[in-house]
């Protein structure tokens, strides 16, 4: 085989060591370091780099180097480059401009319109000037670099936008819970026995939803109605909530309406979230349907509905109010499961026993509804509790 | 093809140090024998034996890995030898003209009699 014939054959097999690199599984950096080695080896350099340009900021940065002086390679201006032909490599000699990199050949890299930067050779280790081929393949190599650059760099910029929008949309979803929050305290501030009512029904609500299997986004809905499921009561008298003695008819019925009240605040708010609204109206609601406002039942409850009834019906038991002790936690979790089917829903109560007895025995990381518990509650009665209800609501 | 997984290996011999390369020399893995070779020059030592009988196969990133070290060489005025080179290898580097910047030899002990006696 003739030597021309046989570096014909070592000049494709570059191409295609070219694309390997290009189209490695490795990261920016070592694909762009395998292209420098690929380029130098087939043109036996013993310098090369590879400069990227952006142009925000019109300057040329190194992406990969060997051989040249830095400070030599930062020497270079930009606009001299464009000025070249588009991939086409440009014999140095003794231009004044160009020569101040030390660079021997220098490519300036275009994709269509766009300048994406240079590839820059020196040092060659064998006798004899670049030859037609050589610069040939060059031209052709430099294409592809300048393309997998030009990629890259749209990958990157596409990297920095949704990076941007999700850091914004981190920002305003935090502005939107402290909102919730702010709103929840405006509640909560109302009646002075429900303080962190709201929050705490939050809390619940959620950890309920996770362990039901929820996604994020569904659980954060679940959050936020628990959060706005007493919106209503700031349009109700702070006498009324506050009242020491029993309602009468007229007061309850007054005092209901802040269901019908949260629905129509939060209405009015445009949620990421599905059926929030609904959610906090029906919280009243009862399977059997003698709940408020509509008296709904059974199958027109949602799940965000039936998780959200015991949530806060748990909290209003285990927390002080005016005209009642609160109840230890055996008493109120007997109180749910004596409702069940009636007030409450049989799968909702035994996930909440579930994830309940769960944070009771340390298998929850981050425990939602334990830190909120009486701090005197004897957890292993209340686990043994849980545990008897959850085998009895899980047979069939 | 499946490619071998590159490795080096090295030992000392008087003042010459022998690189085995084993492998396929195409990828960034190979920077370790530019790497071996340079913590002998580090040492002090100037002549390096690289001993190709376990890597037949060398591609562009491989050949650039050689040129730095023919370059690292060059700088310190010392002496590469490369030896039990196949055919494909042999032909591959007589092709690009790297033979100009290298001694040969057909196996290693030859190489080394060479470092040490100045003849064959």
């Amino acid at each position: 085989m003739s030597t021309e014939l046989k570096k014909a054959l070592y000049n494709i097999s570059a191409l295609a060591d070219l694309g390997q690199a290009i189209t490695s599984e490795n990261d920016f950096h070592e694909k762009i370091q395998s292209v420098l080695y690929v380029i130098t080896g087939t043109f036996l350099a013993n310098k090369g780099a590879l400069l990227f340009y952006d142009k925000t900021t019109n300057k040329l940065s190194t992406l990969t180097q060997k051989g040249f002086a830095p400070a030599d390679l930062n020497r270079l201006n930009p606009k001299e480059l464009m000025s070249l032909g588009r991939n086409e490599p440009y014999l140095i000699g003794d231009d004044p401009v160009l020569a101040v990199a030390g660079a021997e050949i220098l490519t300036p890299l275009w994709v269509r319109d766009e300048f994406i930067g240079a590839l820059l050779l020196s040092g060659k280790l064998t006798v004899g000037p670049y030859t037609l081929e050589d610069l040939e393949l060059l031209n052709v190599i430099a294409n592809q670099i300048a393309i997998a650059l030009n990629n890259h760099s749209l990958f990157m910029d596409l990297s920095d936008k949704l990076e941007e929008n999700r850091k914004l949309y981190e920002e305003m979803r935090h502005i939107y819970h402290g909102t919730l929050q702010a709103f929840a305290a405006a509640i909560d501030a109302k009646d002075a026995y429900t303080k962190n009512h709201s929050h705490r029904v939050a809390k619940y609500s959620a950890a309920i939803a996770r362990e039901l299997g929820w996604d994020e986004h569904e659980i954060e809905g679940m959050y936020v109605a628990g959060y706005l499921h007493d919106v209503g009561k700031l349009a109700i008298s702070n006498t009324l909530l506050n009242k020491v003695t029993p309602f009468t008819p007229e007061e309850r019925a007054e005092i209901r309406k802040h269901s019908t009240l949260s629905h129509s605040i939060t209405a009015k708010i445009k949620f990421p979230w599905k059926n929030v609204e609904d959610i906090v109206w029906h919280h009243h609601e009862r399977l059997d349907g003698r709940g408020y406002p509509e008296a709904l039942a059974q199958e027109s409850l949602s799940d965000g509905v039936r998780i959200l009834s015991l949530a806060d019906s748990f909290d209003a038991m285990t927390s002080q109010r005016p005209y009642r002790e609160k109840m230890d936690v055996q008493s109120a979790i007997g109180e749910l499961r004596k409702n069940l089917e009636s007030q409450f829903d049989h799968k909702v109560m035994l996930v909440f026993c579930k994830v309940l007895d769960k944070e009771i025995k340390g298998e929850l990381p981050e425990p939602d509804i334990l830190p909120h518990l009486d701090r005197d509650s004897d957890l292993s009665v209340i686990s043994a509790l849980l545990e008897g209800i959850i085998a009895e609501l899980s047979t069939p | 093809m499946k490619s071998v997984q590159f490795s080096v290996a090295s030992r000392r011999e008087g003042d010459a140090a022998i690189i085995y390369p084993k492998g396929y020399l195409n990828n960034l893995s190979g920077e370790n024998l530019v790497i071996e070779c340079g913590i002998y020059i580090g040492k002090g030592i100037t002549k390096i034996v690289v001993n190709f009988s376990e890597t037949d196969l060398i591609n562009s990133i491989g050949i650039s890995m050689l040129l730095q070290i023919i370059e690292d060489l060059k700088n310190i005025k010392g002496t590469i030898c490369c030896t039990n080179m196949s055919k494909l290898l042999r032909d591959t580097f007589e092709m690009l003209g790297l033979m100009q910047h290298m001694l040969v030899f057909p196996v290693e002990s030859d190489a080394l009699t060479y470092l040490k006696t100045g003849k064959l």
